[in-house]
């Protein structure tokens, strides 16, 4: 069985980067005790397997990872367990249970929720958002492995609003096509004229094709 | 009090690169709660965090204090320029990571030396801090600064910027400090009283007692106590029983990959082979184990503790272990089954050792490493590193034949008495490594052949028969350099070598005097940190402050020391004795070796001190 794990990574853990927060949870879930599964092969590793990397800095409060076991493990216990081996800012909040073959949260990810905070006043920014989302197209310099290139915003914000000086968005997050927020800030900021502001971000939840919580299947 | 600062903070790190360094909270961070009438310390390292976290040292310290009552240890390292100009710019003082407690409000800083490039990070730290950097402007309730590792055993270029410096093995001497420390404040005592009090405790150096006389020409000409009731000479600590000597049972694991992340089991102090350009090897002395059965203990501990998948031996020469096949087979036996990979250095594998290793699934091979040090008989002789060019071939020839392409050389040049002949030795033993491969039939042997050699500048250290040797001018080093890269140039050779600028300052301050000081201060304030990092390190300000001190780096690095000229760490006792290491210099020039002590003792010196030399 493998066992998908809902859990937050906020505080001071914010700050781990993606090889680090495995490199974290692989020696979490080994001084845990769980009777976790190693690959085949030489360098026999932990199997772990996350839905989406979250940038450095951004908070993220229902993150997934899923974990395959060798044996099974009640739900309840193997929460309990991981738990007690977590350093601070990494607490998981639910478990759950899946067959093998059940289909992978990396591939049912489909959007994510985030939260985006300006760090300093932002109201005028903010209040342009229902204009913003109005543009049939939201042309965006995307900067990729290779170099740079335009792209077009829009059809990737699922939706946004701003709300007590924040902004909500739900943005596209698989393979096919994915915005983070801080290009959506500059892509608002751009818009508006104005400059972009420093935010703390949020991401809130992850979501599959249906938008429902990806941990719900 | 500026207390805001913490909402800036958390600002600042929204934009500096690594923030994961400064927050701590890391898994088995030692929370240790300060309770009024407990003394408080926080353990600096002059490096970044991954630096720092890699380095055992502090580990142990770390543990050995926060064990201890009544006392608490914190950790703070070495901003990365780009959080140390946020922080000046915010006006947020350097903290401690466990609490965020600015560096001022401690008891004691205590800062580890283990590299000379580190010393202004060290200025830098104590300004970010809020503490006066010159040991003089300090005032009643400045903390007292305190350092140790390797590099204290000549602490004169920082001993205006130290307040007390441990020479010799720290984990019994620490605490001990912290107690005179943490009393003498709480009894509201003057801090010439409390250093007083800490000249006491052996192996500690206060500066401050000790006065320097120079010659004209620059040359110190006395050193000698200006306050009763301090000792002439300091004799280093020893702690002379390994199993009993503090070991972390759990140490904080890194938030952000450090260069060294594993396990580290220390698993003797000391080397007995006497190799005349090692610092260590001297000042370490005398051997000392620690028994296979408490390493199984703390690794059993240490693996529970922090889920580490790997584990590494730690001593100055592991092949000479005693009990290295037991020790190996024990841990293996343990640990395998936990998928605990044992990562091993490059040993000499014979017999029952090569039995052991061939039996275990777990020990991780990381590619061949040697370090013949010289290019040819005749210098190795010199220098006493007892390894031949069959040694070498053989262990080579083993490493390719059990698979692996990649044999990594390690070399010095500007040795005493090289001539060119001694570095073309290097391509020629380069040569014959990759003829032993290719002596391989085509099909036995592994693809990519990779011969990496490595050649460091030679900087003569302070206690080591080299200590009067001069290190080669620059012009000289480029030659040297220019001369290997073109021998070099063999196909599956590749070649790298040092900054030869950071070698001549690094020999500067190894060899340095109190005067050196004014220098560090003048560099520090033109903006040399980080200067072990090459994108950092700028020589043209280092010349500059140089001159601004009134100081030629020529005459520290250059200068070839007569034997009876006063030398600035001579006040110094590590055991092995002044006339025994000009005994071995005098031995070197004529090339001829000194044997290993442990068939049959050499007369270093150490067994002056009773009870301390085993054999």
């Amino acid at each position: 069985m493998k066992m998908l794990t809902v859990f937050e990574k906020t505080g001071p853990a914010r700050f781990i980067g993606h090889l680090d927060l495995q490199r974290a949870m692989q020696r979490a879930l080994r001084r845990s005790g769980l009777p976790v599964r190693y690959s085949q092969g030489f360098n026999p590793h932990l199997l772990l397997s996350f839905a989406s990397p979250l940038s450095v800095g951004t908070e993220g409060l229902r993150e997934i990872m899923e974990v395959p076991l060798a044996e099974d493990v009640p739900e309840a216990s193997f929460l309990a367990q991981l738990n007690a081996a977590l350093p601070q800012g990494l607490k998981a909040s639910l478990a759950r249970a899946l067959p093998d073959d059940a289909p992978a949260a990396m591939a049912r990810l489909h959007a994510a929720r985030y939260a985006i905070r300006p760090m300093t006043s932002a109201d005028t920014l903010l209040a342009a958002a229902p204009a913003f989302l109005a543009q049939e197209t939201i042309p965006f310099l995307r900067k990729t492995k290779s170099g740079e290139r335009m792209d077009d915003l829009r059809p990737l914000i699922l939706a946004l609003r701003a709300e007590d000086g924040a902004l909500y968005a739900t943005l596209s997050c698989h393979e096919r096509g994915t915005a983070k927020p801080e290009q959506l800030v500059a892509a608002l900021a751009a818009f508006s004229g104005l400059p972009a502001p420093r935010c703390r971000v949020t991401r809130e939840g992850l979501l599959d094709r249906d938008m429902r919580p990806l941990e719900g299947l | 009090m500026d207390t805001n600062w913490q909402e800036r903070l958390e600002a600042l790190l929204e934009t500096v690169s690594r923030p994961a360094r400064y927050v701590g909270g890391e898994v088995n961070q030692a929370d240790k709660e300060w309770k009024p009438g407990m003394t408080r310390f926080c353990f600096a390292f002059p490096d970044t965090y991954e630096v720092a976290m890699s380095h055992l040292g502090m580990k142990v310290i770390y543990d050995a204090v926060n064990r201890a009552e009544g006392l608490v240890c914190e950790r703070v390292m070495m901003p990365w320029t780009d959080m140390l100009e946020g922080m000046k710019r915010e006006g947020i003082p350097l903290f401690s990571l466990e609490t965020r407690t600015p560096l001022s409000a401690f008891d004691a800083v205590g800062f580890t030396l283990q590299y000379e490039m580190s010393y202004t990070n060290v200025l830098a730290m104590l300004d970010a801090g809020g503490i006066a950097v010159e040991s003089r402007d300090r005032g009643r309730d400045a903390p007292v600064v305190i350092a140790g590792g390797p590099c204290a055993f000549n602490p004169e270029p920082l001993a205006d910027f130290v307040d007390a410096f441990l020479m010799g093995d720290g984990e019994t001497a620490t605490l001990e400090m912290l107690r005179v420390i943490g009393d003498g404040r709480r009894r509201g005592l003057d801090r010439e009283d409390i250093l007083l009090a800490l000249a006491q405790i052996e192996g500690v150096y206060v500066p401050r007692f000790y006065t320097p006389e120079y010659h004209g020409d620059g040359r110190l000409a006395a050193f000698s106590p200006v306050r009763a009731g301090v000792p002439a000479r300091v004799r280093k600590r020893i702690e002379p029983d390994l199993d009993l000597a503090a070991y972390p049972e759990t140490i904080p694991l890194p938030f952000t990959e450090a260069v060294h992340d594993r396990i580290v089991l220390e698993i003797m102090r000391g080397c007995t082979r006497g190799c005349r350009f090692c610092q260590a090897g001297m000042l370490y002395r005398p051997v000392r184990e620690r028994s296979p059965e408490k390493l199984f203990a703390l690794a059993e501990k240490l693996v529970a503790s922090t889920g580490y998948e790997e584990m590494s031996l730690s001593s100055l020469s592991t092949g000479d272990y005693s009990r290295l096949p037991a020790l190996i087979r024990g841990l293996d036996e343990r640990f395998s089954s936990r998928r605990v990979a044992l990562s091993l250095p490059s040993l000499r594998v014979d017999g029952e050792l090569k039995q052991t290793l061939e039996m275990s699934s777990q020990v991780k091979k990381s590619g061949l490493t040697l370090a013949p040090e010289a290019g040819t008989q005749r210098l190795r002789d010199v220098i006493n590193k007892g390894v031949t060019e069959e040694d070498v071939l053989r262990s080579v020839t083993e490493a390719f034949e059990s698979g692996w392409s990649g044999v990594k050389l390690y070399f010095m040049i500007g040795l005493p008495t090289e001539t060119d002949e001694d570095l073309l030795g290097i391509a020629e033993l380069a040569k014959k490594v990759v003829g032993r491969y290719y002596a391989l039939p085509r099909e036995k042997r592994p693809r990519g052949l990779k011969v990496v050699v490595s050649a460091s500048t030679f900087v003569p250290k302070p206690f080591t028969p080299f200590q009067w040797a001069p290190q080669d001018g620059l012009p000289e080093i480029k030659r040297k350099q220019a001369l290997l890269r073109q021998a070099l140039n063999i196909r599956g050779v590749e070649f790298n070598w040092h900054e030869p600028e950071l070698s001549v300052l690094e020999a500067c301050f190894a060899r340095g005097d109190r005067r050196l000081g004014r220098a560090l201060l003048a560099a520090w304030r033109s903006g040399c940190v980080l200067d072990g990092w090459s994108e950092q390190f700028d020589n043209r300000k280092w010349l500059d402050a140089f001159e601004a001190a009134g100081l030629t780096p020529a005459f520290y690095a250059q200068r070839e020391r007569p034997e009876d000229e006063q030398l600035p760490w001579d006040f110094a006792d590590i055991g092995v004795t002044r006339a025994y290491l000009r005994l071995e210099f005098r031995r070197a020039l004529e090339g001829q070796t000194t044997p290993d002590c442990r068939d049959g003792c050499e007369g270093c010196g150490l067994r002056r001190f009773e009870g301390i030399c085993p054999e």
